[in-house]
């Protein structure tokens, strides 16, 4: 290799980097640019005081409040959901499983990782029908089936995240409270589990994140474009990616418009937030949650 | 001070590794029993693969959209690439004191900004550009997709290239130096021989990322169901197919069709963790 | 040596990974003294140590044969054998590590998780027991009016102190030691060495060394492994009688 094909490489480099960081700078400002003036409380509240709207006095017309609700308890339910199986099998696969087991288990878990969405979206609409014409006729899907498919599709971060961090454990750490006479339950449960928690915790939000931003799975399962804070479990609900979704295609004005504007910037803050989060608690985690093979 | 036998604990924590397992056995389980009718109509899973679409003459073969999907997923692996390599050669190799780590850091955050969000800003952003550009159609296209899906799956394997390259162990790079070799060289021979196994899987990870994601195909890729004859035209992923489809008629053969692009979807994505399973243990068990 | 035999292994045999590392092992100890246990590095000393509370068993890739008999109550136990309690063999065979491990949680709770772990829930029981311990480990004066703190924010020899009283809580009657003063300075070292040889009147140690010197100044008995020809030596010394 000569001075030219090392100099290229270098030049290669970076043009790469610096089209990479202006294009996400020409993404993010895009939205900036054309959405900031859509935010302010009115795009949230519509015409209702932001005070009736969250005491629920009062219904959101023409504002993201139900959306953000929607988003809001979708994630409360789906976390909720997943987070008990998945620690559990995080502990499981990190501490009993072994050998041939593990490698099964293993195996079984990077499918469930890499499984499309839409199709977690699709089995949770089958089941939803399933049920409808076995079971009960009140069932459709709903905020219910949609928080169980969204449970499915953030499994996996959540078994990886436990699993991760359980295993990175010294050795020194692993042996202490059996070397006191400790039994295995009791290490996992009084040593392990608390010197991973910030492993786990990073894991929990990078799920709700992921539950936040979903829309492939809750486009089969329920969300739709208007109505209103859900009443029940079992009743339809908006969500905030999906109403961007909508937005995108079906705006009929150029105000509707903006409100999608402004829906995008409010969903990139969270998910932002949600990311710097997980990040702050723990940086190496959330790069083995994604990649653990 | 809770006092759970041995074996019990045991089995509580075995019980929901069953289920999460059943689940991921479950949900293929289900696309085949409601996907059945239309197998059988059609004689065999892979003749239904191999069809055309044409409900007016009764044949509901998801093959353009398996093209859809493979060309929007490859045109955006040979987009993301090129990008993703000299983006981590930047970040590893280079090793820039100030904009390495910000690159680092740009990519890490990226991986959290939400998919809709690149479909919403594709759909009035680069759409627009590419209908004025190239003069043709309406800018939805096979070519804005893999654009934008170029963006969504590059951290994915920037993230892996960059750690499979500082994984190649420091002495042999030093060895290296040693014979008077500049970091060009030490990069060409020495940590891509040694990172490539790293380098693949995270090809495929991308790859499968592109493959399972329905929004921006959905949104800009303008979801015709044809056979696409260049990047011009539109195209329909078998993402896309599912979440157009269902709002159809739940008894029709239409819909049925798609469960065997739930199937075929499920199938791609255990063929590509068995691939990168395979490659990364590989390299594990070399080191 | 007159002292009754405590511990006694019968051909020993010890792999990681189908590599052996200690072939055929018989040896003795005796009740309240102080044996150290030489030899190169990988010879298999620590290894020696953890066959003696089973914490070998933790470890992947680990594999051992022979026998271990521990005399309790008066009699021998087969302490590899299927009815016999491991959390209870632990209790009884405390062990300090060659690194000290204290928990990220405060001094006093550190001390006190052995009773916890064993179900002891009576609060002026664990405060006395805790006093005690921290007492006999020469801990108890410059700690006892910080329990609350972080065990991390103690010194390196203050945490080889605390790990040792936190092995001495339950008063077993084995404590093995795994070159405890390998990570400290020469004072710290110095007050380990004392407090061990006080241990020695209330249980039988098995202390692995680096040093020679050390050796001499603590030892009653010396064990030397050597690892030749994959197989095991053992020499034994009688302490150098000081002139």
């Amino acid at each position: 290799m000569n001075r030219l094909g090392e100099k290229l490489l270098i030049a290669f480099s970076w043009i790469s980097g610096i089209t990479l960081v202006s294009v996400v700078f020409f993404i993010v400002g895009h939205l900036i640019f054309k959405g900031i003036r859509a935010i302010n409380l009115k795009l949230i509240f519509g015409e209702t005081r932001p005070l009736d709207a969250l005491l629920l006095r009062k219904q959101v017309f023409h504002g993201l409040f139900p959306a953000m609700m929607g988003t809001f308890l979708l994630v409360v339910l789906s976390v909720g959901l997943a987070a008990p199986v998945g620690l559990a099998s995080g502990i499981y696969l990190a501490e009993y499983a072994q050998g041939k087991v593990r490698k099964i288990v293993n195996f079984f878990f990077d499918i469930l990782a890499t499984i499309p969405s839409i199709v977690i979206g699709l089995t949770g609409f089958s089941v939803a029908v399933f049920l409808h014409q076995h079971y009960s006729k009140q069932i459709y899907p709903c905020l219910l089936i949609s928080s169980l498919s969204l449970s499915f599709l953030v499994l996996p971060y959540i078994i990886r995240s436990t699993q991760v961090s359980l295993e990175s454990l010294p050795l020194n750490t692993r042996l202490t409270a059996l070397a006191l006479g400790g039994t295995r339950v009791q290490n996992i449960l009084y040593v392990l589990v608390p010197q991973s928690l910030s492993g786990i915790l990073s894991g929990l939000i990078l799920a709700i994140g992921r539950c936040a931003e979903d829309t492939a799975v809750i486009m089969l399962t329920g969300v739709v474009a208007t109505a209103g804070l859900p009443r029940s479990v079992l009743a339809p609900y908006e969500a905030l990616p999906f109403y961007i979704y909508y937005i995108s295609s079906e705006y009929s004005s150029p105000e509707e418009l903006l409100t999608g504007y402004g829906a995008s910037i409010i969903l990139l803050i969270i998910c932002m937030t949600l990311f710097l989060f997980a990040f702050i608690v723990k940086r190496r985690i959330i790069w083995q949650t994604f990649y653990h093979l | 001070m809770i006092n759970i036998p041995e074996k019990a604990a045991e089995k509580l924590f075995l019980l929901p590794t069953v289920i999460s397992i059943a689940i991921t056995i479950g949900i293929f389980g289900f696309m085949l029993l409601l996907g059945l009718p239309l197998i059988i109509r059609g004689g065999h899973f892979l003749n239904l693969l191999a069809q055309s679409w044409a409900p007016g003459s009764g044949l509901y073969g998801i093959y353009p959209m398996i093209v859809g999907s493979l060309s929007i997923a490859s045109l955006s692996l040979v987009f993301a690439f090129p990008l993703s390599l000299g983006c981590s050669v930047l970040i590893s190799v280079v090793g820039h004191e100030v904009f390495g780590r910000f690159l680092r850091g740009v990519v890490q955050l990226m991986t959290g900004i939400p998919t809709v969000i690149y479909g919403f800003v594709g759909v009035f952003l680069l759409v627009p550009r590419i209908r004025e550009i190239f003069q043709r159609g309406s800018g939805m296209c096979i070519l804005s997709a893999s654009l934008m899906l170029a963006v969504l799956i590059s951290p994915t394997m920037i993230l892996f290239f960059t750690d499979s390259f500082d994984h190649v162990p420091k002495s042999y790079g030093q060895a290296a130096e040693a014979l008077g070799a500049s970091k060009g060289q030490k990069f060409l021979y020495v940590t891509l021989p040694c990172a490539w196994r790293g380098v693949l899987t995270g090809l495929i990870l991308a790859g499968g990322r592109a493959l399972g994601d329905t929004l921006i195909a959905l949104m800009l890729a303008g979801n015709a169901i044809q056979i696409p004859g260049s990047v011009l035209d539109s195209a329909r992923t078998l993402t896309s197919h599912i979440a157009l489809v269902f709002a159809a008629d739940y008894e029709s053969l239409e819909f049925k069709s798609i469960f065997a692009c739930g199937m075929s979807l499920y199938l791609l994505a255990t063929l590509l963790v068995l691939g990168a399973r395979g490659l990364w243990h590989r390299n594990e068990g070399e080191k | 040596m007159n002292k009754p035999v405590k511990i006694r292994t019968t051909n020993l045999c010890f792999s990681y990974y189908n590599h052996p590392v200690l072939q055929d092992v018989t040896l003795q100890f005796f009740e309240n003294s102080l044996t150290a246990i030489v030899g190169p590095s990988g010879v298999g000393k620590s290894t020696f140590l953890m066959t003696l509370n089973r914490l070998w068993e933790e470890i992947p890739g680990a594999r051992m044969k022979g026998r271990i008999e521990i005399k309790f109550n008066g009699s021998f136990h087969d302490i590899y054998a299927r009815s016999y309690s491991l959390p209870q063999l632990r209790r009884a065979v405390g062990m300090v590590f060659q690194v000290p491990n204290p928990l990220p949680m405060s001094i006093f709770k550190n001390i006190a998780l052995p009773l916890k772990l064993a179900g002891i829930r009576d609060r002026s029981l664990i405060s006395y027991k805790v006093e005690q311990a921290l007492k006999r480990a020469y801990l108890w004066e410059e700690v006892k009016d910080r329990l609350t703190d972080s065990a991390l924010k103690l010194s390196g020899g203050q945490q080889q102190r605390l790990c040792i009283a936190r092995a001495l809580i339950l008063e077993p009657e084995v404590l093995l030691v795994d070159e405890p003063t390998s990570s400290l300075d020469g004072k710290a070292a110095s007050v380990i060495e004392e407090l061990l040889l006080s241990l020695r009147e209330h249980c039988t140690i098995l202390a692995v060394s680096h040093y020679w010197d050390q050796v001499k100044r603590i030892a009653d008995v010396v064990v030397e492994l050597s690892n030749s020809h994959h197989q095991s030596n053992i020499y034994h010394h009688q302490k150098p009688q000081p002139v």
